[in-house]
């Protein structure tokens, strides 16, 4: 049987239907559920897709992760199921410390982009390094791998008060995916960096591996259509899954386990 | 005509001066003898509320009272299309796809005196408002595109139109990316004729199911249904906003002018479109009869009048019901305030406690946004007069076919007394100098930094984004091959010398543009922006407007058929116009919405190998007038472009077969800037990273300049060499002989020997002069 994934939708989020049919084509079934009826238990996974959870009030994705149903979230994650968070999802979940997951509480927020081109929202195609250690989405990359994927957001860099902690991050091999340029480099730099994200942090994962929050768009640079300057050789060429459909298919392969 | 309880104004009894009076000291626009016709039209003197209501539907942008007549000329029929202009958005026939035939709904609408006023909320509320029109259809809202009007950013008034430039960019990203609609087209123009009078134009398209349109009236049979309204809380925001958009602005009444301008809220307008999609749902599964409308100007008056009206009903509506988030508010501001994020439905009285459940309690509108709710406010009645009462009290009691007829007028016009003469420019003395000024013109730059800013992706739909390529594509049935792709266009200033080829003009630019990307066009929808009606020189550029979009539209025709590509909606701006009497340029405003049958095969601009042929096709015509080149040197010049339709139609054929072949690595439409700007952007690619550049060469009988900076229409393609022949041979056969103009390769820009230009100097100067513009 396949496993099945709620999409949690909280209010404000919009990137529900993209995310749910990027968890079909990777071979899993989903359902869309809304924050105050889901009935998280009988899901076998978690997805927190992108937007403006509550309107992004006070600060991203904070509000949201206050909210009741992260009490049994948390409950499922404890018990190995992968939480997923995209964009304002992995806002939400830095918010309430499910990554990186050290200590209880929350460890790292969002902050506002540092970026000198354009200031607020910023959408745009950037690259990602893979760097972690094995965990529930990365089965399917080599280490230094390189991906194409679009970001789209106005606090999308990783920050933390806590002394020490990116290096901690980095000795456990939390960071998951790393801004680069087209060589791999890492380039703390704008546009290399396109938010300014500690580390050059793109994506992070608790110590076991099973909840990961990612700032870029896996759901958008899925299938080959999505994709910038793509020569496509007919239609099914256009439906191709690209290297970012790969997290969602180590989340199903996790699963069978 | 009914009786009423509320006061009556005894218009009868006043002389014109007090009827004047009275109008200006209620903010009331109509005109003396307009305020007579309503006594005649209804019986007896009317109450406030009715004059209220008279003078938002009696006004330009409700009633269309000068525009229809010559709306008439536009063609809006075709054997796709499946709603023409008549509700709050047209709707084409797109696709079949798994047994189910898809259309795409489309609206195009403007927000121009809200953004002049206060810019980020105008502009944020223009983009809602044509949401809630393409919502309202039953379709699921996907893609939006902007095209915007400035003044000059180095004139006498920068920094107000840098201001407004920023705030209005800021107000469509503020607002549309919550929303999760993406941007996928949109253009930028900056000149004087803006300087008073920022044009902010929207489209919003949607798709759905063509059997399960939502119909913006009564169903069948409804007497005794219930008249819903959903959304946030009635306030006085918006108030008179319809009879606003059809007055000349006065920076002196900027203060007051504010009040007309709506608040938008997207967090509520992300979270009422889900809920109202779960209502759709609903709907369909148990075939329950509905009517469904936005609520935009003229509020819950115009939206519940309409809805009935169309279907032969009338409604008895009670104000106290209406949820509102202000007290004491008099009878016709709760009626005819255009707060925003609302809608009304009418369901029959069985279904009324599931539709409120779905909002009010599965959505949790209550507790998500203050005061926000569905409510029950009335029914629809048999008897075909609109009731509205207010603390006890009848305070509107008339026919409602007469409140939703308007009326109209039949303006004069006369061809201006302006003539523009041709310069006597001669060849640049620096050629290289010449071209980079013109790529570094706000008007020709990448916009990179204000399409960055939106959301250009989220839905996961989008195929070609803003900057890559002549218009933007999307996938919007993942699974099914057809693709759909849009552009919007209008030059101003060659429509400010010659309003019909401006318009003209701009139906066959944004044809090329979806033809340039591989799509064949489908349908237009068009904004008309222009100065004040009841001059008979400015009415007379909306009159030559109309038929220069009607002619090309014709001229322009389907291929193997003489069918008109059709209009399927519209919207008309007037009143563009400062206190001092300066109007904007004649801005008819063109969408094209293109269909590709295999988007596997869409190209952008971008060049992709060095070695292969350049061609153009179009040839260069002496054509400066309202030209960039022109602008730099503080000309307008008189010889504008003036489309050769049966070429211009033969070309666009000719692109979309050899696309369709396969046969284009990339392709891009020449306007702008020329053929000059052209070549330098095929080079760049939307994200200016390219790194192939051209050899090309011009024949000189005439002169250099003239056919570099010429914007005469045309296209230039990347062909592979062993493909050349086969292109030659399609083109030919649509009586095209294309113009071989070079080869790609090598790290600069060629051009005889007069220009060798290194792609980082064409890099810096084409992404510098939008930011500059800004700064």
């Amino acid at each position: 049987m396949k496993p099945t994934i709620a999409v949690i939708w909280f209010p404000g989020m919009n990137c529900e239907n993209e995310a749910k049919r990027a968890c079909v084509a990777a071979g899993m079934d989903s359902e869309i559920a809304r924050w105050n009826n889901a009935k998280l238990e009988k899901f076998d996974g978690y997805l927190l897709p992108g937007g403006w959870s509550f309107e992004d009030r006070v600060r991203a994705g904070v509000i949201a992760s206050k909210d009741p149903l992260f009490d049994s979230l948390k409950e499922e994650a404890k018990a190995g199921k992968p939480v997923l968070g995209i964009c304002n999802g992995c806002q939400v979940l830095a918010e309430t410390g499910l990554v990186p997951g050290i200590k209880p509480e929350a460890q790292m927020a969002l902050a506002p982009n540092a970026n000198p081109f354009v200031s607020g929202y910023y959408c745009t195609w950037v690259k990602i390094k893979h760097v972690g250690k094995k965990n529930a989405y990365n089965a399917f990359f080599k280490h230094g791998e390189i991906l194409d994927i679009p970001i789209a957001h106005g606090e999308g860099r990783f920050i933390s008060a806590e002394k020490g902690l990116m290096e901690q991050l980095e000795k456990n091999g939390q960071i998951v995916f790393k801004y680069c340029d087209a060589n791999g480099a890492v380039i703390h730099d704008f546009p290399v960096n396109p938010n300014g994200a500690a580390a050059n942090i793109a994506a992070v994962a608790n110590p076991k591996g099973n909840v990961l929050a990612i700032m870029p768009h896996p759901e958008r640079a899925f299938f080959k259509f999505q994709h910038k300057e793509k020569q496509m050789a007919n239609y099914g060429d256009a439906m191709t899954l690209m290297p970012a459909a790969r997290i969602f298919e180590s989340m199903r392969e996790y699963l069978k386990k | 005509m009914g009786e009423v309880d509320a006061e009556l104004i005894r218009i009868q009894g006043m002389s014109d001066r007090q009827v004047g009076e009275f109008l200006k000291k209620n903010g009331i626009s109509l005109k003396v003898e307009e305020a007579r016709r309503i006594v005649h039209l209804i019986g007896r003197d009317p109450t406030l509320t009715e004059l209220h209501i008279f003078n938002i539907q009696w006004s330009e942008h409700s009633s269309y009272k000068s525009s229809e007549e010559w709306l008439k000329l536009l063609p809006t029929k075709g054997k796709e299309v499946i709603l023409g202009p008549s509700e709050d958005a047209g709707i084409v026939r797109f696709t079949k796809h798994e047994g189910e035939t898809y259309g795409i709904v489309m609206s195009h609408e403007s927000h121009n005196h809200p953004s002049q006023v206060v810019p980020y909320e105008g502009a944020a509320t223009g983009i809602g408002g044509n949401v809630r029109d393409v919502l309202c259809m039953g379709a699921r809202v996907i893609a939006s595109a902007d095209p915007l009007r400035f003044g000059n950013p180095d004139g006498k008034h920068a920094n107000r139109v840098k201001y407004i430039a920023s705030q209005v960019i800021e107000g469509i990203a503020g607002y549309g990316n919550p929303l999760g609609v993406p941007v996928i087209a949109g253009d930028i123009y900056f000149n004087d004729s803006f300087d008073e009078n920022c044009l902010v134009n929207v489209v919003t398209l949607g798709i759905l199911k063509e059997k399960d349109i939502v119909h913006s009236k009564a169903p069948p049979d409804s007497e005794g249904y219930d008249i819903v309204i959903v959304g946030k809380a009635t306030d006085n925001s918006g108030f008179g906003g319809a009879a606003f958009a059809s007055l000349i602005l006065d920076e002196e009444d900027r203060e007051s002018n504010r009040g007309a301008v709506q608040v938008p809220d997207p967090f509520l307008k992300n979270v009422l479109i889900r809920a109202t999609e779960s209502v759709f749902e609903e709907v369909r599964k148990k075939k329950i009869p509905v009517g469904f409308k936005d609520m935009g100007a003229g509020g819950i008056m115009c939206s519940t009048s309409e809805l009935v009206a169309s279907a032969g009903f009338g409604a008895e509506i009670d104000l106290d019901k209406v949820h509102v988030s202000m007290h004491d508010l008099p009878p016709f501001i709760v009626a005819c305030s255009e707060t925003q994020e609302r809608f009304t439905w009418i369901c029959p009285t069985a279904f009324t406690d599931a539709l409120l459940k779905i909002y009010n309690e599965d959505f949790d509108l209550l507790n998500i946004s203050q005061g926000a709710r569905a409510s029950v406010i009335g029914k629809v009645t048999k008897s075909p007069t609109y009731l509205l009462s207010h603390q006890g009290k009848t305070v509107c009691n008339a026919d409602v076919q007469a409140i939703t007829a308007g009326i109209k007028y039949q303006r004069e016009f006369k061809p201006p007394k302006q003539r523009y003469t041709e310069p006597d420019l001669g060849e640049p003395k620096d050629y290289e100098k010449a071209v980079l000024d013109v790529l570094a013109h706000p008007n020709v730059a990448s916009k990179a930094a204000c399409y960055k800013h939106y959301d250009t992706q989220v839905q996961g739909l989008t195929v070609i984004q803003p900057g890559d390529a002549d218009a933007g594509v999307q996938a919007p049935l993942p699974g099914c091959s057809a693709g759909i792709a849009l552009s919007v266009d209008c030059n101003p200033k060659v429509s400010r010398i010659d309003a019909y080829w401006g318009a003209a003009n701009a139906v066959a630019e944004s044809m090329r543009n979806v033809a340039a990307v591989g799509a064949v066009p489908l349908c237009l929808t068009d904004c008309l922006n222009y100065g004040n009606p009841e001059k008979p020189e400015a009415f007379y550029q909306f009159v030559q407007g109309v038929k220069g979009l009607s002619e090309a539209a014709t001229q322009l025709h389907f291929k193997g058929t003489q069918e008109p590509v059709p209009f399927i909606s519209g919207n008309v701006s007037f009143y563009n116009e400062s206190a001092t009497g300066k109007a904007v340029d004649a801005s008819a405003i063109v969408a094209c919405l293109g269909r590709i049958d295999d988007l596997s095969k869409v190209i952008t601009m971008k060049i992709k190998k060095a070695g292969s042929a350049l061609f153009m096709a179009g040839e260069r015509k002496d054509t400066l007038g309202g030209s960039v080149y022109y602008d730099l040197h503080g000309q307008t010049g008189a010889n504008i472009p003036k489309s050769d339709f049966v070429s211009e139609r033969n070309m666009i054929y000719a692109v979309t077969d050899a696309i369709d072949k396969r046969l284009l690595l990339s392709c891009h439409d020449i306007s702008d800037g020329g053929v000059i700007v052209a070549l330098a952007e095929m080079i760049l690619g939307g994200e200016a990273d390219g790194e192939i550049g051209a050899q090309v060469s011009f024949d000189e009988k005439s002169p250099l300049w003239k056919a570099l900076f010429s914007e005469s229409g045309g296209f230039v393609l990347e062909v592979e060499e062993k493909n050349a022949k086969e292109v030659q041979r399609i083109f030919s056969g649509h009586g095209i002989s294309l113009i071989k103009l070079g080869t790609t390769g090598g790290p600069q820009l060629v051009i005889n020997d007069r220009i060798s230009l290194p792609i980082g100097k064409l890099k810096e100067a084409w992404t510098s002069g939008f930011r500059r513009a800004m700064a």
